[in-house]
C-alpha cells in the first residue's frame, strides 16, 4: 500500500489539506473548507473553486469517495465526501514523507547554527 | 446582484464539472457572508472557469458510469464520449440539412451556369387552368403553355414557321408570325398567295421566357410543310423524343457542323458580307485547331456560337445543340392546332383586360399577338366593346409579340384605310414582303381617337412592331420604356439530328424610317417607368379630351 501510495507523493498542499481534513470525518464541500481553515489557523484558505477541483481529481484517483446527500442536512445541495483507505494510505504517506522533510530540515538547521566560541 | 452573477460563472463551467458540484459551489456562496467575501468567490469562480476550460479536458463531460462486464459471449459496445445531442437539436438539424438539401436541388436545376451537368427534373404544378376553368372577355387569361415543351427536354430556343394562306373574310390577313416560339427548326417558307399572303418568319428571340404557342396551320390552302411544332405529343413523340444520347464529337462530325453553319449563313443571314466574315471566322478557328477540345455537343454549340458573335456583334446568331434527336421538318398535326385553338380559348386569346377607364377611355390588355385567323372573332370583340369610347390604351408592357397578321388586325381598328405598316425583306429570297392594315372595319368609331401604347423592356418583336408601326405613322402616343429591341425575324436551320442553327433571315423595313428597332429598341413618346404608365397615359389622355 505504502510503495503504491508513494508513486503519488509529493501533493500538493490543497489536496493535502482536504486529505486532511476528511480523515477525522465525513465532510461536505464547506465543511472542508472550514476545517482546512481551522487546521491551518486561518493562513491557508481554500476556495471552492479549487476545492471542487481538487475533490473531482481526488474521487477519480480513488483517495476520495463521494457519499450524496444527507437527507437531515441544513441545505440539501450539500454532498459529503469520505476519504478511502487508499486516500488514507496516501495521506500517511505524505505524513511520512513531511516528517522526514521536517526532520532532515531540522537537522541541517542544527548544523549550520553557528557556535559560540 | 452577485448572487445571479455567480450563478452565470458556474453555468458557464463545463457540463461534467458542472453537474457534479454547482449546486454546492452555490450553497457555498449562500453561506458566505459580506460583500467582500461574495466577491473572493466570484474571481475563485472566474479562475475556476478558466482552470477548467483550459487544464481539465478530461472532466469536460460527466464520468462514464461505472461499466457493467458484458456477459460472456454477448458482445457489447461502449461509447467513449457519453454526450448524445438533444431531441430538438436532432430534428432542427433534419429540418435544416434537408432545406439545403433541396436548395442545392433547386439551385443546379434553374441557375443560368450549368457546371453540373446534374439532370433534376422539374416539379410539375398542376396547371392554373384548373383553377381558372374558363375566361371570358375581360377575364384573366392565363399564361400557361402547355405545348412549351419543358427546356431540358429541348434547348433549342425559337422555333420559326411560315404559313401561306390565301386571306379570304374578315380575318384574312397577313399570317405573318412574329413570335418567337418553341422548339423546332425548319425552314419551310410558303409559296405566295394572291394578295398580302405570306410568310410567317417569327422573331428571333434569346430568351426562352416569351415563348409563344407554335403557329397552326389553318389556311385555305397550305403550301409547304408548316412550322416546326414544339411539344412533342401522340403519335410523333415516341419519334420526337427519341432516347437522349451521349453524342461525342469527333472530328468528322465537327466539320459537318461547321460546314452546314457556313452553308445556312452564307444562304439565309441578313448581311451577306457578315456572313462572310463569320464563315472565315469559323473556318480560321477550325484550322487553327480551336475547336478540336470540343467533344461535347452542348460545348461545341456554345463555342461556335461565341466564335460567330465575335465577329458579328449580333447576339441572335446561335448553334443550338439538343440532346433529342429531331426528325426531319415534322408536319403539324391536326391535334397541334386544335390545341392551340383550344388553349387560346381557354386564355380568351390573352386578352387579359378590356375596360372603359374614367373618363371614357378605352382600355385593352393583351400578352401576345395571336393568330388572326383563330382569335379574329375575339379582337372584333373587344373592340367593338370599346367603339364609344373617347381614347384608347392598348397596354403591351407583358406582350412578348406573336403574329403579325394581328398587329394589322388590331391596327386596322386605327385607320379609315389601308395603311402600310411595314415591309419584310427576306435576304435569301431577294423578296420585300409589305404589311398593310386591312380595308376599315364597319361602324368603326375609334379611328379618329386619341391612342396610346403603354411598352416595357418586355415589350418584344411584333409587339415593339405594333408600337413602332404606330409611332412611325403618328398615330398613337406611346408611353413607358424602351422595348427590348428585336426588329430582325430569323429561323432555325437543321444541320443535323442534334445541331441546329439560328439565322436572323429577314429584316423589317419601315416604310417611313426605312429601318427599325432592331437592337435600338422602340422609344416611347413619353418615357416613364413602365409601373407608371397606366397613370401617365389617363392623364394625357384625360388631357387631350379636354382639349377638344
Amino acid at each position: 500500500m505504502k510503495d503504491s501510495a508513494a508513486t503519488f507523493l509529493p501533493l500538493s498542499p490543497a489536496t493535502l489539506h482536504i486529505l486532511l481534513s476528511l480523515a477525522g470525518e465525513d465532510l461536505h464541500g464547506y465543511g472542508i473548507m472550514q476545517e482546512v481553515t481551522r487546521q491551518s489557523q486561518g493562513k491557508y484558505k481554500l476556495g471552492p473553486g479549487t476545492l471542487y477541483d481538487n475533490l473531482q481529481k481526488l474521487i477519480q484517483r480513488k483517495f476520495v469517495q463521494e457519499l450524496g446527500r444527507r437527507p437531515g442536512d441544513e441545505d440539501p445541495r450539500r454532498r459529503y465526501y469520505r476519504l478511502t483507505s487508499l486516500g488514507r494510505g496516501v495521506l500517511a504517506a505524505e505524513t511520512d514523507r513531511l516528517a522526514d522533510v521536517v526532520r532532515e530540515a531540522r537537522l541541517r538547521l542544527q548544523i549550520a547554527k553557528p557556535r559560540r566560541a | 446582484m452577485l448572487r445571479p452573477l455567480y450563478r452565470c460563472l458556474l453555468r458557464l463551467h463545463p457540463s461534467g464539472f458542472r453537474r457534479r458540484f454547482a449546486d454546492e459551489m452555490l450553497s457555498i456562496f449562500d453561506h458566505s457572508v459580506g460583500k467582500p467575501a461574495a466577491l473572493r468567490l466570484l474571481v475563485d469562480g472566474l479562475v475556476s472557469l478558466a482552470r477548467q476550460w483550459a487544464l481539465r479536458p478530461e472532466f469536460w463531460h460527466e464520468l462514464s458510469p461505472a461499466q457493467q462486464p458484458a456477459a460472456d459471449g454477448i458482445p457489447s459496445f461502449y461509447t467513449l464520449d457519453p454526450f448524445r445531442p438533444r431531441a430538438d437539436a436532432v430534428i432542427h438539424g433534419l429540418v435544416l440539412s434537408t432545406a439545403l438539401f433541396c436548395l442545392t436541388c433547386f439551385a443546379i436545376r434553374y441557375s443560368w451556369i450549368h457546371i453540373l451537368h446534374v439532370n433534376i427534373p422539374a416539379v410539375q404544378f398542376d396547371s392554373p387552368r384548373s383553377m381558372q376553368p374558363s375566361a371570358g372577355a375581360g377575364a384573366s387569361a392565363t399564361l400557361e403553355r402547355p405545348t412549351v415543351p419543358p427546356r431540358w427536354q429541348d434547348k433549342t430556343p425559337i422555333a420559326l414557321s411560315t404559313a401561306s394562306h390565301s386571306a379570304p373574310g374578315a380575318v384574312a390577313m397577313q399570317n405573318r408570325a412574329l413570335q418567337p416560339s418553341a422548339t423546332h427548326a425548319s425552314e419551310t417558307l410558303g409559296s405566295e398567295s394572291p394578295e398580302r399572303s405570306g410568310r410567317s418568319p417569327e422573331l428571333l428571340s434569346t430568351t426562352p421566357v416569351p415563348q409563344a404557342p407554335f403557329q397552326p396551320h389553318v389556311g385555305t390552302r397550305v403550301d409547304q410543310p408548316q412550322a416546326p411544332q414544339p411539344k412533342p405529343q401522340g403519335a410523333t413523340s415516341a419519334m420526337i423524343r427519341a432516347m437522349a444520347e451521349d453524342v461525342k464529337l469527333d472530328a468528322a462530325e465537327r466539320q459537318r457542323v461547321i460546314d452546314g453553319a457556313i452553308a445556312n449563313l452564307t444562304k439565309y443571314y441578313i448581311y451577306p458580307d457578315v456572313a462572310q466574315t463569320m464563315a472565315d471566322a469559323l473556318l480560321a478557328h477550325e484550322n487553327s485547331g480551336d475547336d478540336d477540345a470540343a467533344t461535347d455537343g452542348e460545348v461545341f454549340a456554345d463555342l461556335l456560337t461565341r466564335q460567330m458573335r465575335d465577329v458579328s456583334h449580333d447576339r441572335y446568331v446561335m448553334m443550338v445543340y439538343s440532346t433529342v434527336t429531331k426528325p426531319e421538318n415534322p408536319p403539324p398535326s391536326l391535334e397541334d392546332v386544335s390545341r392551340y385553338r383550344k388553349e387560346m380559348e381557354e386564355n380568351n386569346c390573352t386578352f387579359e383586360k378590356v375596360k372603359i377607364l374614367p373618363h371614357n377611355i378605352g382600355y385593352l390588355k393583351f400578352n401576345e399577338f395571336p393568330d388572326a385567323s383563330i382569335c379574329g372573332t375575339t379582337v372584333a370583340a373587344a373592340m367593338a366593346s370599346l367603339n364609344h369610347a373617347d381614347a384608347i390604351i392598348f397596354d403591351l408592357r407583358d406582350n412578348p409579340g406573336g403574329y403579325a397578321n394581328m398587329v394589322a388586325l388590331i391596327a386596322t381598328y386605327l385607320f379609315d384605310h389601308p395603311t402600310h405598316l411595314n415591309d419584310f425583306y427576306n435576304r435569301s429570297e431577294h423578296s420585300t414582303e409589305q404589311s398593310w392594315t386591312h380595308p376599315p372595319v364597319p361602324g368603326n368609331r375609334l379611328a379618329d381617337k386619341p391612342a396610346f401604347v403603354l411598352t416595357s423592356l418586355s415589350t418584344f418583336s411584333a409587339a415593339e412592331g405594333f408600337s413602332y408601326d404606330l409611332k412611325m405613322l403618328n398615330r398613337a402616343t406611346l408611353v413607358g420604356e424602351t422595348t427590348s429591341g428585336r426588329g430582325h425575324m430569323g429561323m432555325g436551320h437543321r444541320i443535323d439530328d442534334h445541331f441546329t442553327i439560328r439565322v436572323p433571315g429577314i429584316r423589317v423595313v419601315n416604310p417611313i424610317s426605312k429601318t427599325n428597332w432592331e437592337g435600338t429598341g422602340v422609344k416611347p413618346d413619353v418615357k416613364v417607368k413602365a409601373a407608371d404608365a397606366l397613370k401617365t397615359a389617363e392623364k394625357l389622355a384625360e388631357r387631350r379630351l379636354q382639349k377638344k
